[in-house]
Parts: C-alpha cells; sequence; structure tokens
C-alpha cells in the first residue's frame, strides 16, 4: 500500500514536470542549434546557471526575494484585515452598501498597476508606493468577495444565531466569517494573486527600491541579460504557486473541505 | 389550566410587496400554556410559519402585541429556542459545538458547557457522534443535533417550525416518538408546526386549526389522550377525524376561492 501511494506521487510529479521538460529541451536544442540568437534568450542551461550564480554563489537572489516577501506580507495582511473588515460593513450596514458598493464596484476593475505613477507622486518613490500598490492590488478582490459571501449566507443560519442571542460583531466573528469562508478564501486567493503582480510592477517602477524581485528583473535589462530576467520570472512562478498550493489548499483542505462546504471530487485521487 | 407564558393579542401582520398588501394573520388570539405542547395545524399559506417567526422575534407584528412572561417580545433571544425544518445547523462546528454554541454565548462555562451539551447529546440519541461534522450526519440525525442545540440553553419555550417536513416517512414516525420521549422528560412549553394530522395528534396537549388567507384561529381541541400514545386507539381516531372535518372545511373553501 506505502509503495502504491508512492508511486502514484512519483507520477504526479513527473507528470507535472513532462511538460517543462518538453518545453525546456525544444528551447535548449533551438538555441544550441541556432535558430534562436542566444544575444535574444538565453538558453535553459545559461538560466539554470545563473540560478545557480544568484542563488548559491553570491545569495543576491535571496536578498531581493526577502524584500519582495516583506513587502508583500506587509501589503496582503493589511488588505485582508481591512478587506475583510470593509467587505462585512458593507454587507451588513445597507446605508453604506448603497453609499460605497458602486465605488467599489468601479475600482475592482481598474488595474492596479494604473494607481502607480499617482502613488509615486503622493508616496514617494520608495517601500511605502510599493507597499500601497500591493495593498490596492488585493483589498477591493478582498471585500467584494468578503462582502458577497456574507450576503448569500442562509438566513436561518444568521436567525439560529439571533435565536442563541449572538448579534452584532460577535455574530461577524462567530457566524458570519465561517458561514461565508469559501467566498472568503476565494477573496483572498485572487488577492494574494493580484498582490503579486502589483508588487513586481511596482518595484519596477519605484526609482528609490534597490532590492526586490521586480527590481532584479528590471535591471537585468541594462545588460541585456535575459537569464536574469527569466530566473526571476520563474521565482516567482514558483513562490506564487507554492503560497497557492501548499498554503491556501492546506486552509481550504481543514476548513470548507472538512466542513462539507464544497462538494468533493476524486478524493481518492488526492490521498 | 396552566397559566399562560405565551399571549398573543389581537394580532396582525400584513406583508407589503411592490404594488399589493397581503393580509398574513387577521386578529390572531391565543395563548399558549406554560408546559403545554401546542401545535399550529393549517392549510399551506394560512400564516403558521409567520405565526411562529413573530414569536420568535425574527418579525414584527404590524399591529397587536406577543407577549413573553408578560413582556413584549422585541427582537430574538435565548429565552425561545427554535427547531428550522432545515436545521440550520453550523456546518463549521461539530456535533459538540453546536450543541455548545448556545451555551458558551450566554456565559456558561466551556467545561460545564461541554458537560450539558453531551448530557443533551445523549438524550436525543446521538452520543458517539459528537465530534462529526453535520454533513457526514442522515437528515433524521441533524434534526436531533438541532433539538439538543435549541434545548440545552434551557429556553422558556420550544419553537418549531415543521421540523420533519423535510424527513422520509419511517425516520419522520421514529422522530415524533423521540420528541414525544424527550418531551416526557423536560415538559418545556412547545410551539410546533405541522401540516400532518397524525403528527399534530400524536404530540399535542392542544391543536390550534387554523384557516388561510388570511390566517385566523379556526378551532382549539384539547387532545385528552393519555400518553404514550398509539396511533391506532379510538380516541386518538375521534381526535385526528375532529381535527381532519375542520381542515377539510377549509381546503374545500379555499379551493372555492382558488380554482384548479
Amino acid at each position: 500500500m506505502n509503495n502504491n501511494s508512492a508511486k502514484a506521487t512519483l507520477q504526479s510529479i513527473l507528470q507535472t514536470i513532462y511538460p517543462f521538460l518538453v518545453i525546456g529541451v525544444i528551447w535548449e536544442v533551438s538555441v544550441q542549434l541556432n535558430w534562436m540568437p542566444s544575444s535574444n534568450l538565453s538558453s535553459p542551461s545559461i538560466i539554470l546557471q545563473r540560478f545557480i550564480d544568484v542563488a548559491f554563489m553570491d545569495g543576491i537572489l535571496w536578498k531581493h526575494f526577502l524584500s519582495s516577501f516583506t513587502r508583500l506580507v506587509i501589503g496582503f495582511s493589511l488588505a485582508s484585515v481591512l478587506g475583510l473588515i470593509t467587505g462585512a460593513l458593507l454587507s451588513m450596514q445597507p446605508l453604506l452598501n448603497k453609499m460605497f458598493e458602486p465605488v467599489i464596484n468601479l475600482l475592482v476593475s481598474v488595474p492596479t498597476i494604473a494607481w502607480v505613477p499617482v502613488l509615486l507622486i503622493t508616496m514617494g518613490l520608495g517601500d511605502k508606493t510599493v507597499i500601497t500598490t500591493i495593498f490596492l492590488g488585493s483589498y477591493f478582490v478582498i471585500v467584494y468577495n468578503t462582502m458577497r459571501g456574507i450576503e448569500i449566507v442562509d438566513k436561518n443560519i444568521i436567525n439560529a444565531a439571533h435565536s442563541m442571542g449572538v448579534h452584532g460583531t460577535k455574530l461577524f466573528a462567530k457566524v458570519l466569517i465561517p458561514a461565508s469562508f469559501l467566498s472568503i478564501l476565494t477573496g483572498l486567493r485572487l488577492g494574494l494573486g493580484y498582490a503579486w503582480r502589483a508588487l513586481v510592477g511596482g518595484e519596477m517602477l519605484s526609482a528609490m527600491i534597490q532590492w526586490g524581485v521586480g527590481k532584479m528583473i528590471f535591471q537585468a535589462r541594462f545588460w541585456n541579460d535575459t537569464a536574469t530576467m527569466i530566473v526571476g520570472i520563474l521565482i516567482i512562478g514558483f513562490s506564487v504557486i507554492l503560497i497557492d498550493q501548499v498554503m491556501i489548499n492546506y486552509i481550504e483542505k481543514i476548513t470548507v473541505y472538512r466542513w462539507g462546504m464544497v462538494n468533493q471530487v476524486e478524493e481518492s485521487n488526492l490521498e | 389550566m396552566n397559566k399562560p407564558i405565551v399571549e398573543i393579542r389581537n394580532l396582525n401582520k400584513t406583508f407589503k410587496s411592490d404594488n399589493q398588501t397581503l393580509l398574513a394573520l387577521e386578529d390572531i388570539n391565543l395563548s399558549i400554556p406554560q408546559g403545554k405542547f401546542v401545535v399550529l395545524i393549517g392549510p399551506s399559506g394560512c400564516g403558521k410559519t409567520t405565526l411562529i417567526n413573530l414569536i420568535a422575534g425574527f418579525e414584527k407584528p404590524s399591529s397587536g402585541s406577543i407577549l413573553l412572561e408578560g413582556k413584549p417580545i422585541e427582537k430574538p433571544g435565548p429565552d425561545r429556542g427554535f427547531v428550522f425544518q432545515d436545521y440550520a445547523l453550523f456546518p463549521w462546528k461539530t456535533v459538540l459545538g453546536n450543541v455548545m454554541f448556545g451555551l458558551v454565548n450566554n456565559g456558561w462555562k466551556k467545561e460545564e458547557a461541554r458537560e450539558r451539551a453531551k448530557e443533551f447529546i445523549h438524550m436525543v440519541n446521538l452520543t458517539g457522534f459528537e465530534q462529526n461534522f453535520p454533513h457526514t450526519l442522515s437528515g433524521g440525525m441533524r434534526q436531533r443535533v438541532s433539538i439538543a442545540r435549541a434545548l440545552a440553553y434551557d429556553p422558556k419555550v420550544l419553537l418549531m417550525d415543521e421540523p420533519f417536513g423535510a424527513l422520509d416517512a419511517q425516520t419522520r414516525k421514529h422522530m415524533q416518538k423521540e420528541l414525544a420521549d424527550v418531551w416526557e422528560k423536560t415538559h418545556k412549553t412547545v410551539v410546533f408546526i405541522t401540516h400532518s394530522v397524525i403528527e399534530a395528534v400524536y404530540l399535542a396537549d392542544i391543536i390550534v386549526v387554523m384557516t388561510a388567507r388570511p390566517g385566523k384561529v379556526k378551532a382549539i381541541i384539547d387532545v385528552d389522550v393519555p400518553r404514550p400514545r398509539k396511533y391506532t386507539e379510538e380516541h386518538y381516531l375521534e381526535i385526528r377525524e375532529q381535527v381532519l372535518s375542520h381542515l377539510d372545511a377549509e381546503i374545500e373553501k379555499e379551493q372555492m376561492q382558488h380554482p384548479i
């Protein structure tokens, strides 16, 4: 049995890696045979070499990554907390809802990068701008999903809580949040993706920023260094997948899946 | 006669939609005596759910008043327990967590709440399922959790809105017996809604028959059949006929007004 599950794990890892291997090989071959000039696009072997250099030889990759990650954590945490509160207020107070829902609807559809020039003027060229960009990137989508999630909570669930004397902020914390957790998680997941996008854009455009994955990619442009750029791109991709698949999937597993809020498909395959 | 715990006086309830008003309840006067099992029965659309929602405080009367121990009901509160047709359990809480919820939120210490919740889970025959989440239970089991949840914090009145309406016939019959047993142990004042005459006569001390559109009280019938009751007993059958004849008249009237 153990042997079988190990085999299944290996198989699923291979299935994930396989398409990357195919693309990698085609890419490498076409650069080696000069179908694609290596001055324009580095081959996978050079990218790998560069990765080893920046990650293990001089280690600057991690310094870039850590700067970005710190900004992400600050901006995204702020957006999550304030987004949850705003979403709850908008869904529970009809008057506030009437006033602000159109504003939220408008802002949720503005690409975050469009804010950056405004922020560069109002907040300066440093960390504040980048963190605010991250905040704006994830805040609105979290507000929106929280608001909708709470609005569709079963009326009888709320009535049941009321009949046990639970109202107000207690109702919010103990009933509305868990009852709408599926929507809230969707908001957080989308918000996190948007936050990364905003982060990279913000770092590229903020002149006073020295460290950050976005900055690393942008600076590599001065040396026509496509290998470093692609290392940066892959690092962003992998870390988003890691956070999404590992952290959020784990939260889902111990919450909404456990509570039977999601129809479970092919659970035996996951095990 | 026991003294009334809930008194409904000259109660009217209208619902307004875009351009019409619907009179749901008209001039209801009703006393619910302490410690009695009162069943409201009537054709669909007679406003019995509206009436129980008003007692629960989920809705407000258009005129008239509802008093609980002499004080007007203004909002929902733990002095009334509510059992919903669709259970309305909290899916993120275990059976134990659901039953503890009303206790912990009304000043009980966690340890004491746990002990008391376990007693009530035992009373509805769910010992061993404390750590289950509601979605893993059958409909009948979920409704038992819901009953334990509503009884645990010791409300003065237990309100039950067609609690067995969503269950299959076998489970329903079984649940009626269990509820009768639980009631014998607690002698809680109960207001119970159903449209099953069999269920009404099996459970009730007092049956209130309601008319449709607008909902009014048509008849109040005392059920003096000794407990535990049998569905085949002669006196049980007599009362069943009595309730049925009241209801038949209502349903005929309803069909005269709204022919198919």
